[in-house]
């Protein structure tokens, strides 16, 4: 499958839950490349990076417990920026309090949280169904993602976005 | 990704080269058998067949790029022509059948050309008898005082009489780009309120759950709705409805290729049984208008609904014993409401109403175009659909579709089409041959092309060879031009030959060489049926 240029960013102090985020997303790897940071000031370096190359963050999957800035702060911040502002925010995380939540979900517009430990299927799914919601709101060419996407969501949204037509 | 120069692969920059090297070509090389505005015509012609190819820019581009140097090169108003004047002057009679021309009238085969109506000569053979410099004389019993001689042969007036520019830009609102137009609209708003997924649900209900049924009813709903929707809006929607069938197989079992393929074969083939199925018809059925032959939307069904219900039987045939299934049953549970409000029941009217004038043109005459405007303005006076929805018809469809008939109109015209069918003695072939070497080549061509590019292509060849009369009094022109339409229908042996072949095999489901292998059988028995259809039923019901 060709690779895009939609990048999954995971962010995560801890060596073993980052590997295992990644081990878990293994299939989606090969079109959406994934890139991981150990702190949020990492993570910044790695957006300004790939952006300044002309490629794109489909993905953030944080934890919020992270040495320096917090997790939700980093995700309000890449909210507000507008370059990283259609990216799709996950919280992965077992320590995040209440209010740190709350204030994830109205001032990040979290899209999805997920609880330590989770399971692979789950994250896989979410994964997915992000990724797919971030491809319809954002790309212009579909096709390119049905296979390794969510294939109904996709062909729903070329049915009723008509910008393939015949020819 | 795109990548290289100006984010175009190395084969889309070739085709750029390539094409602009074709627009120049003619004047590097002129033919001396070509008039100027057919070199005009052909740099024209090199250029968009090229870019249409390699689509160094958008096929939908290279249509409104034809439009523009048509009207630029070809037309009575552009730079070429806008002051053009044929340079003439009348023999001056020296004696009985003996007269002075200018020497620069005589060509070399040893004739003059005698200006007869605008766009028209006449070529006269004279002997010279005497040169005198700026003169001629010469002997000739066909000259007469009145006649005008051309005093240069080469003018690019000589046989060509430019069309205004508005013939060009017309064609953008001509009667079947305005019967799509209907149909876009009646397609958006059956989108926006879900009635192309009710009727599926309704339509799929009778063919109950046994998959062999399930196919077959797939295959006849996606053909059904393809038929008055575009080929490849039928097939994205089409898929949502196989998804869930697919996701109740095991794995490994191969009646999911049956299943996902069965979708773009019928809405492909689909698109063959009206006139506003797929835009390949419109090009033909353009063409043929210009020769007073009009194809109603009754006769056109007619024509080609019993070769679409042939083809779709023996496809589903095909599909079944390559990929059998072994599932006893599906659950086909389409979620789903009819929507109930009153702009979906206006819509609900107003569809009704439209096809059934479209489907009964013969019984009441009024052309399909002119009922095809009841959908355009009912849609918007009921707010049915808003501004935004029509922003969102598939605009450059009618351009692609536009620029097509519009190049028909210049090789016609400049009488480039007739050059290009003269160095071949078609007559020979006869019409059988032709059939089959019109059909094998428009099969062969759509399977790489856009099937409107082909059909664009073929058809002002098919309409120079009825013209000039070279196959004689077998030729039928309006059964070829059915053939061509047909023909670039029946192409689906690769994911680029159509847009439902690229949504099908993109699911991922299918197998590029399960695809090919039934896009070649198709195409093969597609040649078949044509040839049977053009020989026994065809002439029945044109007549």
């Amino acid at each position: 499958m060709e690779r895009s240029d939609i990048y999954i960013l995971c962010i995560e102090d801890e060596q073993e839950v980052l590997d295992a985020v990644v081990r878990d997303l293994e299939q989606l790897e090969e079109q959406f490349p994934i890139e991981t940071a150990n702190t949020a000031e990492e993570g910044r370096k790695i957006i300004e990076k790939l952006l300044n190359d002309g490629m794109k963050i489909g993905l953030i999957l944080c934890d919020h417990i992270l040495p320096g800035d917090n997790g939700v702060e980093l995700l309000i911040e890449l909210h507000k920026d507008e370059r990283t502002h259609p990216a799709r925010k996950v919280l992965l995380t077992g320590q995040a309090g209440l209010d740190d939540t709350v204030k994830a979900l109205n001032e990040a517009r979290l899209h999805h949280y997920i609880a330590k430990p989770w399971k692979k299927e789950e994250l896989l799914r979410v994964s997915v169904d992000l990724l797919t919601d971030y491809v319809i709101s954002n790309e212009e060419d579909l096709l390119p993602y049905m296979k390794s996407l969510d294939a109904g969501k996709i062909s729903e949204a070329i049915r009723t976005r008509r910008n393939v037509s015949d020819s | 990704m795109k990548s290289g120069v100006l984010g175009l692969t190395p084969i889309q920059i070739t085709g750029l080269f390539l094409g602009i090297f074709g627009l120049i070509l003619p004047f590097l090389l002129p033919l001396e058998t070509l008039s100027t505005a057919g070199q005009l015509g052909m740099g024209i012609f090199l250029m968009a067949a090229v870019f249409w190819m390699f689509e160094p820019i958008p096929i939908y581009a290279t249509s409104m790029l034809v439009i523009f140097l048509q009207i630029i090169l070809l037309s009575a108003q552009g730079p070429v022509y806008m002051d053009a004047e044929l340079p003439v002057s009348e023999p001056v009679a020296l004696e009985e059948e003996t007269w002075q021309i200018p020497s620069s009238a005589l060509q070399e085969d040893g004739t003059v050309l005698v200006a007869k109506e605008p766009g028209e000569t006449e070529s006269v053979r004279v002997n010279v008898i005497d040169r005198n410099g700026q003169h001629v004389i010469v002997q000739s019993d066909e000259l007469s005082q009145d006649h005008e001689i051309v005093t240069d042969p080469g003018h690019r007036l000589v046989d060509y009489e430019p069309n205004s520019y508005t013939d060009y830009i017309g064609t953008l609102a001509n009667p079947i780009i305005i019967l799509f137009l209907g149909g876009f609209m009646l397609a958006r708003a059956s989108v926006k309120y879900n009635l192309d997924k009710n009727l599926t649900r309704y339509l799929l209900g009778p063919f109950g759950t046994r998959p062999r049924f399930i196919v077959l009813g797939l295959m006849l709903v996606t053909a059904a709705l393809s038929a008055f929707m575009s080929n490849t809006a039928t097939a994205a929607m089409m898929v949502t409805v196989i998804l869930p069938i697919i996701a109740q197989l095991p794995p490994e079992d191969r009646f999911k290729f049956g299943l996902a393929l069965s979708i773009p074969i019928a809405a492909n083939v689909g698109g063959i049984t009206t006139p506003i199925g797929t835009p390949p018809n419109a090009i033909v059925i353009a063409a043929l208008s210009d020769y007073g032959i009009d194809i109603s939307f009754t006769d056109w069904i007619i024509v080609a609904a019993p070769l679409v219900v042939v083809m779709l039987v023996i496809a589903w045939f095909l599909l079944l014993t390559l990929f059998p299934p072994s599932v006893e049953r599906f659950n086909l549970d389409m979620k789903g409401k009819l929507n109930v409000s009153p702009k979906a029941i206006g819509l609900y009217v107003i569809f009704g109403a439209t096809v059934l004038l479209w489907i009964t043109e013969n019984q009441h005459g009024i052309p399909s175009s002119m009922v095809a405007f009841l959908p355009v303005a009912a849609l918007v006076t009921g707010r049915i659909l808003n501004k935004e929805d029509i922003q969102k018809l598939p605009w450059e469809v009618l351009w692609l579709m536009a620029g097509g008939i519009s190049l028909g109109i210049g090789m016609d015209k400049t009488g480039l089409a007739v050059w290009m069918i003269s160095g071949f003695d078609w007559g020979a072939m006869g019409y059988i041959t032709l059939i089959i070497a019109f059909s094998v080549v428009a099969i062969a061509m759509s399977n790489f092309l856009s099937n409107t590019v082909t059909a664009t292509l073929l058809m002002p060849l098919v309409i120079s060879l009825h013209t000039s009369g070279v196959m004689g009094e077998d030729f039928n022109l309006l059964i070829t031009g059915i053939v061509i339409a047909v023909a670039c229908s029946l192409a689906m042996a690769l994911p680029i030959s159509t847009p439902p072949n690229a949504i099908a095999m993109s699911t991922g489901i299918i197998r590029t060489k399960d695809m090919a292998k039934m896009g070649v059988i198709i195409g093969v028995i597609g040649l078949l049926i044509i040839l049977a259809y053009a020989v026994f039923y065809w002439p029945l019901v044109t007549n």
